[in-house]
């Protein structure tokens, strides 16, 4: 039994295991994969009233499951990397014949014929799905608001958002529901719940992941991504559902890393930007403050920090706003003049605009993406292997302070700026991690992200998880929780 | 001068046969000003040697060695 396993007595404390050291300690058959989703559904019927975190739930196929990979590692068979572990993913990842909501009133009976390529993989892998999540509707939010299953609460404040689309995903692995959960991410919506309910998340390279299965939101930018507690959690995961899907032809070839061995903690060596533009305009200065001492951490760790500016800035914002806008205008436009009661306030709106955008801004914000990704991978990772920002410049916002339905005066415009940081890294493609780095004056969570070259996952992972070796921010407690 | 709403609201009718659906779309509508406002503003001002280019490709070109020590 490894020593975090022996630490523990009660069976909720099992869920306070990492996802890892849960994997290692059903394989070493220290605790049982019934107990541990017997706990996990303990924990959600406790729980989740306050936090919304689920759509649906299925204890009785999750106990059976659990209890066939119980007697399959009783028999000796050789175990997936995620054997036995209790997981529930964001309600969009579909599975042939099972409810898939996708957050809406339109898909609240939706039960697909076919099955996502990253769940087929995490059920290779072993893992027992209890249920579906909370999101956004149709993952087009970045606040977690959801009028059509209520909105998921932030396990630190229940006043405050959860960040979104991954709202569920966010709360759930942050109040120790589920030891890790499937997102997506299209303009920041794993590492945005990742940041704001305190633990992490990783957006891959685009194209790393196979999107065989999954609701689209925008065939560009959409990102299939685990949110966990800890960098070596994420790693694992990530390293199960990485990789050529022959059902996903926009999905890489490249191959994948060994995400867990590149954790060494080592960061002499390694040279991390701090960018000078565009990133920390209009920060708050918890935010700041919390963002100044993660850089302490990692430069006492041995990184070399250095600024760096990204170029193009204007260009990245401006076309990364109207990308994913439009491709999400395309794919509901028959929804939205065949139903448009059945979308709530915020989402209808927000897609509407999109349908009078120019075809050739549309084109010609695809057609520079190849170029500008080029010009900041020569200008910024010819100066370090990494560049760090906050995920949001912002304190997280409450509920009420982003409710466009409600008619909040200011909404709009919080709602908007929630996404700042982390919509630009969509459009240029590349890997991101968000980190927790501290809490803010309401004691919400703050997060910083850490981008890396394409098909950079192992070294961004590698950041992150030295510097989790030196501080404390992913093993806090929600305070109900703890 | 039409405002930015009213001038989607006719696009979107025309082209798409989609109506304005709330309120808060025009607020949005209205708020597209700076996306277009940046493209306004980069007219002129980017030149790439290879434009149109693949981001597919792209990513390829600039991805992370894998001989370098992580």
């Amino acid at each position: 039994m490894n020593i975090a396993a022996k630490s523990l007595g009660a069976k909720s404390s099992l869920l306070h295991l990492s996802l890892v050291d849960a994997a290692e300690a059903l394989k070493d058959g220290a605790i049982s994969s019934v107990a541990l989703t017997q706990a996990a559904l303990e924990a959600f019927s406790r729980l989740d009233d306050a936090i919304n975190a689920s759509i649906w739930l299925d204890g009785t196929a999750a106990l059976e499951a659990a209890a066939a990979f119980d007697k399959k590692r009783a028999s000796g068979a050789t175990l997936g990397r995620l054997h036995g572990v209790p997981l529930a993913h964001k309600d969009m990842y579909y599975k042939a014949g099972r409810l898939s909501t996708c957050g809406s009133a339109i898909r609240k009976d939706f039960r697909p014929d076919c099955t996502a390529t990253v769940i087929e993989r995490l059920e290779v892998a072993g893992s027992v799905t209890l249920g579906g999540l909370n999101l956004a509707e149709f993952a087009q939010n970045p606040t977690g608001h959801n009028r059509h299953f209520g909105d998921c609460r932030n396990p630190w404040g229940p006043d405050y958002c959860t960040g979104g689309s991954s709202s569920g995903s966010g709360a759930a692995v942050a109040a120790r529901l589920v030891f890790g959960a499937l997102g997506s991410d299209t303009g920041g919506s794993i590492r945005l719940p990742a940041a704001i309910c305190g633990v992490t998340g990783i957006k891959p390279t685009q194209t790393r992941v196979s999107r065989y299965g999954v609701m689209p939101l925008s065939f560009s930018a959409d990102n299939v991504g685990p949110l966990a507690r800890t960098a070596r959690d994420a790693a694992r995961f990530l390293s199960v559902i990485a990789g050529h899907d022959p059902k996903d032809p926009t999905s890489s070839r490249e191959p994948v890393a060994d995400y867990e061995a590149a954790l060494s903690g080592e960061l002499a060596g390694v040279t991390i930007g701090v960018p000078t533009n565009y990133f920390f305009d209009g920060i708050d200065p918890d935010v700041q403050r919390a963002f100044d001492e993660a850089v302490e951490v990692l430069q006492a760790r041995g990184a070399k920090i250095v600024p760096v500016t990204i170029p193009h800035m204007d260009a990245v914002a401006t076309y990364g706003g109207i990308v994913s806008r439009v491709e999400g205008g395309t794919i509901h436009g028959e929804w939205m003049r065949a139903r448009p009661q059945d979308y709530a306030v915020h989402l209808s709106a927000r897609l509407y605009g999109s349908q009078a955008v120019p075809a050739v801004y549309y084109i010609e914000a695809l057609a520079r993406r190849g170029a500008i990704l080029k010009a900041v991978a020569k200008d910024v990772f010819g100066a370090c292997n990494a560049f760090i920002t906050p995920t949001l410049r912002m304190k997280v916002p409450t509920l009420l302070a982003t409710d466009i339905d409600a008619g909040t005066p200011g909404a709009i415009e919080v709602f908007n700026d929630v996404s700042v940081n982390t919509r630009p890294i969509n459009y240029l493609g590349l890997p991101s991690v968000s980190v927790p780095c501290g809490l803010d004056s309401n004691g919400l969570p703050i997060g910083f992200q850490i981008q890396g070259r394409p098909f950079g996952e192992a070294r961004i992972l590698a950041i992150a998880d030295a510097y989790q070796r030196d501080t404390d921010w992913h093993r806090r407690l929600p305070p109900h929780v703890a | 001068m039409q405002s930015l709403k009213d001038i989607i609201a006719v696009q979107a009718r025309t082209w798409t046969a989609i109506e304005q659906p709330n309120e808060a779309a025009g607020v949005m509508a209205d708020m597209l000003g700076p996306i277009l406002a940046g493209f306004e503003a980069l007219r002129g001002q980017l030149r790439f040697e290879d434009e149109p280019s693949s981001f597919e490709a792209a990513l390829q070109e600039t991805k992370e060695p894998t001989k370098e020590p992580i």
